[in-house]
């Protein structure tokens, strides 16, 4: 599930997550973007959407993970660097979905 | 060792630009940036006569992180709206930066991300100052360039012990530089005039609990940085994430929910990085 940003859209594409502004939801998941939708999300402040299909991660998952592990490997017992780690951890395992 | 006491290291790093390594463009940018009597408009036009930096400012304040998509056509427009200090954080972050893909891999892309960071969680805290805690994500690291330029050789040999004794490279500055990076960035952003406020996040963003005047600030830069480096984003001179301090996290009252949306926030700010490699 790749972000794409607002200028690479195309008509076609599919949403895989919903376009929300605050509590609104703007545009629910699976909608089809069409030329008049990509101009509208173009026209809100945002960067990119999510769109259904493979996304690019440069490193397989289990090296980002054992990257991770890594990095933290000296703090890991400091306070409040277990949830952070647990949080990044769960936030890159998104990465690959 | 180096073998200079910390009174000669200071006047060496306010002497910057005598080194023949600092690029023409930082030496006439610093001349602007510590006249305290240059107006905006001064400011404006001396971006508009450069090229190259008036179209790395503009790609900046543009991007749609910025929070002006496609709208500041102008150095002199950019000026107006980001006011003095943050112009001038600006123009340091891009000129300094610019020098120092070669010795620090990755540096532009921990100090621009953090400095996204930075504004995204100074925004969601409700600060009106977001844009000088933009510019303090972009210089927070400033002093491992000066100490870079002015002793390539020595800081390549602390980055090396640094990743072999699994300590980070701040934790042993000190030991062969008599101060640290976060010090020697304080210095040059006094000498330059920058607001209290963003010497005080340079000097303490490694120890946020000493901050008095600008706290949360600190707090933020100090915690972003730490994010960017869990997430394994740029490079900062050693492979380790260092260790929150605890009492900086909680005055930002920052729940896992809002962590977890600023990871996804800071996902997007790696994509912009990417645009504005320099």
């Amino acid at each position: 599930m790749p972000k794409v940003p607002v200028d690479k859209l195309e008509p076609g594409m599919n949403l895989a997550r919903p376009v929300t502004k605050g509590n609104i939801v703007l545009l629910s998941k699976d909608t089809k973007l069409t030329e008049t939708l990509i101009k509208k999300i173009q026209d809100m402040e945002i960067n990119g959407v999510y769109i259904d299909g493979p996304s690019h991660q440069d490193i397989p998952k289990d090296e980002a993970l054992a990257q991770l592990d890594r990095r933290f490997k000296n703090v890991e017992d400091r306070p409040y660097m277990n949830m952070l780690k647990k949080l990044v951890k769960e936030h890159i395992e998104g990465l690959y979905d | 060792m180096i073998d200079m006491d910390i009174k000669s290291l200071r006047r060496k790093v306010e002497n910057i630009n005598n080194l023949p390594t600092i690029p023409s463009t930082l030496k006439r940018i610093s001349k602007i940036i510590e006249d305290p009597t240059i107006s905006l408009k001064e400011i404006g036009k001396f971006i508009s006569n450069d090229p190259a930096l008036t179209t790395k400012i503009l790609k900046m304040v543009n991007s749609a992180f910025y929070g002006f998509p496609g709208r500041i056509s102008s150095a002199s427009h950019a000026t107006v709206l980001l006011g003095s200090n943050v112009i001038r954080g600006l123009l340091v972050g891009v000129s300094v930066f610019e020098l120092m893909q070669n010795a620090m891999l990755g540096l532009w892309e921990h100090s621009l991300g953090c400095a996204i960071t930075s504004r995204l969680m100074a925004k969601r805290k409700g600060l009106k100052d977001y844009d000088d805690v933009y510019a303090a994500g972009l210089l927070h690291d400033i002093g491992k360039i000066i100490l870079i330029l002015e002793f390539p050789k020595e800081y390549k040999e602390a980055m090396n012990e640094a990743k072999l004794k699994n300590v980070t490279i701040a934790e042993i500055e000190g030991d062969h530089f008599v101060a640290d990076h976060a010090d020697i960035g304080s210095w040059l952003a006094e000498k330059w005039l920058f607001p209290r406020n963003l010497i005080e996040v340079i000097r303490y963003h490694h120890k946020p609990h000493l901050s008095k005047s600008a706290p949360i600030e600190t707090a933020i830069v100090h915690l972003a940085d730490i994010l960017l480096r869990a997430n394994g984003m740029g490079f900062a001179g050693d492979p380790f994430v260092p260790a929150l301090n605890p009492a900086a996290f909680e005055v930002l009252k920052l729940s896992e929910t809002d962590l977890r949306e600023i990871l996804e926030e800071m996902e997007d700010s790696l994509e912009v990085t990417e645009e504005l490699s320099l």
